[in-house]
């Protein structure tokens, strides 16, 4: 019973503070651990097994929380974030459940209880919450749905003997031949010959088993949470001008750049921020084609982009933040050179997309797409760039025959003058003070009542006297007007 | 009277590798343009894959930019397809009349740049570019050869649209061609201005209308 006592107080540390002086007594005798035995251990080992093997000291309390479905491994990521509120140790047990070390933390979370509760509020949607010395223990627990707590590593095997094996998660052909032998518990594992065990089913169970009652440590692999760069400068004196930031922000660059280059990543997104005394803060915010980890490239960039700004006051302080990061897919180099002996240009065009944009501005740079609609307003529109050569956008022809649509549209249709002609007491329209010629036509475009853009119009194809052919309609609708609205160009 | 004997010395003579001859220098890498009458006017039989390329026009519409519309085509659907880049249209590009001549709209880039020169020239030296239209009202001819040797970098083609006035002042361009309205109105009529190894001329084209 001494023995006992002895030992819980060894693996029971207090559960507020690890600064306490009992602690630091006891912890030279722990940390030394596996061959020199403490008998006190041997006495209480609760495997009955010839175990060249004892209880290896541990201090780590993992709280497991079982999720109620399997999740997507972004999901349990996303959970992992939140779980990284309670301690920076998290390990991620997919496909659903979260292993999080609560040693540390209990000080700070007001002891066992507060934290138990704190854990709880924060994964509601949780079925089980269980919390043993090692790993595997919590995570039995949590999936054979018993919410409890084992503080005590000596507790372990008989805190676990009754629950069934199906808990482990083993192969189930494992589960299955150790069922017809009668063994459907832990304990009654626990309790089989090692050396048998590990004969018929494999060192690796046996392995497990033996992490499960803190036999043999359980390191693992901690979840990190996504990186981000974030670096400030404060130069000596205030900057007035753009050469000044530049230079300024040089460093930051060059970090950022070695940042990049240690992950093997890029980023698409870099928000350069500059303080001012009085003013607010101005933004110079990058957005790349294609993940970039260049210093020479974003310092490029960032120049195009900073001779647009005016800064309204000196700069106090320069503020670099990256997006989030990306894995930076190394485009393989061609052997011809672009357009050389028909080589493509897959390398050069995000960075070329960049270069445009950074000093024209996103919206000045774009590619067009069809969108199937009546209107020709609605059926010509803006879209992204694409930097990489897709199969799938194979032309789409128009039921119509292509001399029939006019390359250029007029942004709105511009309305046309008449022109009066007195013998035939007719109006025609004219463009440029000249009258025009019908060519063909009326082709008539008309309704649009679901929605407020309706329209009614026929369309003509004229030619004017210079001999340029024009896609003109007359509104059907009084007061009747002529309008231009593309060019056959 | 030179021999059989002479004749086959003189062209081993001339297969040598060094020596360099004036009339190859005028040979150089075309594509067809879709236009029979106009492959047979250009020298090299097609639009020159490399250089300047101005054309003029008194206005828009008189058909300048169809002319292009078959090497488009085949451009954009090649498997190694650059974007065919517009700086500075004058209007909006009307997509659907594009993908019925057979274009593949993904491949074409527009630019919008109140001073068309620079972005022009950056389509044209990084290489990310199969053709550059481009439609500018004034250039300085020192301009111009800036953006010749551009041409040479990316091996990327720019063409010019200018105004008809521009026809008088100097330009550094290998093709230069003055469009004008066909007098039956069923086409177009190009006046060669300035043709670098070829000749000068009228061409008049039928478009299917």
């Amino acid at each position: 019973m001494k023995h006992r006592q002895q030992t819980g107080f060894l693996f029971d540390a207090p559960v507020h503070g690890a600064g306490e002086p009992q602690l630091v007594e006891v912890a030279p005798a722990a940390a030394p651990a596996p061959r020199a035995v403490p008998p006190l251990l041997q006495t209480t080992a609760v495997v009955a097994t010839a175990a060249p093997t004892v209880v290896v000291p541990t201090r780590e309390l993992w709280a497991a929380v079982q999720l109620p479905r399997e999740a997507a491994l972004p999901a349990l990521q996303t959970l992992a974030l939140r779980a990284l509120l309670f301690t920076p140790r998290v390990s991620l047990e997919p496909p659903d459940a979260l292993l999080l070390e609560l040693r540390g933390s209990l000080g700070l979370f007001g002891g066992l209880k507060s934290l138990l509760g704190d854990l709880q509020a924060q994964f509601v949607m949780a079925q089980s919450i269980a919390l043993a010395p090692t790993p595997l223990a919590a995570l039995a627990l949590a999936r054979s749905g018993k919410s409890c707590c084992i503080v005590d590593a000596t507790q372990l095997g008989s805190r676990l003997a009754a629950l069934p094996l199906q808990s482990l998660r083993w192969p189930d052909d494992a589960i299955a031949r150790l069922s017809s032998m009668g063994v459907r518990t832990i304990g009654a594992a626990l309790r089989l010959p090692r050396a048998g065990f590990a004969r018929r089913f494999g060192p690796a169970l046996l392995d497990s088993l033996d992490r499960l009652v803190a036999r043999r440590s359980d390191p693992r692999l901690a979840f990190r949470a996504p990186e981000r760069f974030r670096m400030h400068c404060e130069p000596d004196f205030e900057l007035t001008g753009q050469a000044g930031v530049m230079r300024s922000i040089a460093p930051l660059l060059a970090t950022l750049a070695d940042f990049l280059r240690e992950r093997q990543c890029g980023i698409s997104v870099l928000l350069l921020r500059l303080v001012h005394r009085d003013h607010a803060a101005t933004r110079c915010l990058l957005r790349l084609a294609h993940p970039e980890s260049a210093a020479q490239q974003f310092a490029l960039l960032l120049e195009a982009q900073l001779q647009h700004l005016v800064l309204p006051a000196p700069v106090r302080r320069c503020e670099l933040r990256s997006g989030p990061l990306l894995a930076d897919a190394q485009l393989s180099a061609a052997l011809w050179k672009p357009g050389e002996h028909g080589g493509g240009a897959t390398a050069q065009m995000p960075a070329f997309l960049d270069r445009l944009r950074a000093r024209l501005g996103s919206q000045a740079v774009h590619g067009i797409c069809v969108k199937p609609a009546h209107r020709p307003e609605a059926s010509s529109l803006p879209s992204e760039p694409a930097t990489t050569h897709s199969v799938r956008h194979l032309p789409q022809c128009p039921p119509w025959a292509a001399a029939r649509r006019p390359l250029w549209l007029l942004p709105e249709p511009q309305q046309l003058a008449l022109l009066h002609d007195n013998r035939s007491a007719r109006a025609y329209p004219s463009h440029q003070g000249e009258r025009l010629t019908l060519q063909s036509g009326p082709e008539r475009l008309e309704t649009g009542w679901w929605d407020e853009a309706g329209i009614e119009r026929d369309y003509y194809i004229a030619r004017d006297a210079g001999g340029a052919r024009l896609w003109i309609f007359r509104q059907i609708e009084p007061p009747r007007h002529w309008f231009l609205h593309g060019i056959f160009c | 009277m030179p021999d059989a004997a002479t004749h086959s010395q003189l062209d081993q003579l001339l297969q040598h590798p060094a020596l360099w001859r004036g009339r190859s220098a005028a040979v150089q890498e075309t594509w067809a343009t879709g236009f029979a009458a106009l492959d047979q006017a250009l020298p090299g039989g097609g639009w020159p894959r490399t250089g300047l390329i101005e054309l003029l026009i008194p206005c828009h519409g008189l058909g300048e930019l169809r002319l292009w519309m078959p090497l488009l085509a085949r451009l954009t659907q090649s498997a190694t397809a650059r974007w065919c880049a517009f700086v500075a249209p004058p209007f909006e590009l009307f997509a659907p009349a594009y993908a019925a001549f057979g274009l593949r709209l993904d491949k074409l880039l527009i630019v919008r740049a109140p001073q068309p020169l620079w972005a022009l020239e950056q389509t044209l030296v990084s290489g990310a570019c199969d053709l550059s239209f481009c439609w500018m009202t004034h250039a300085q001819p020192r301009d111009l050869r800036r953006l010749g040797l551009a041409t040479e970098q990316g091996r990327t083609p720019a063409v010019i649209f200018r105004p008809l006035g521009a026809e008088r002042e100097a330009s550094p361009a290998a093709l230069r061609i003055a469009i004008e309205a066909d007098p039956q109105a069923t086409g177009l009529r190009l006046r060669f201005i300035k043709s670098r190894g070829g000749k000068r001329g009228v061409v008049d084209l039928t478009l299917d209308r």
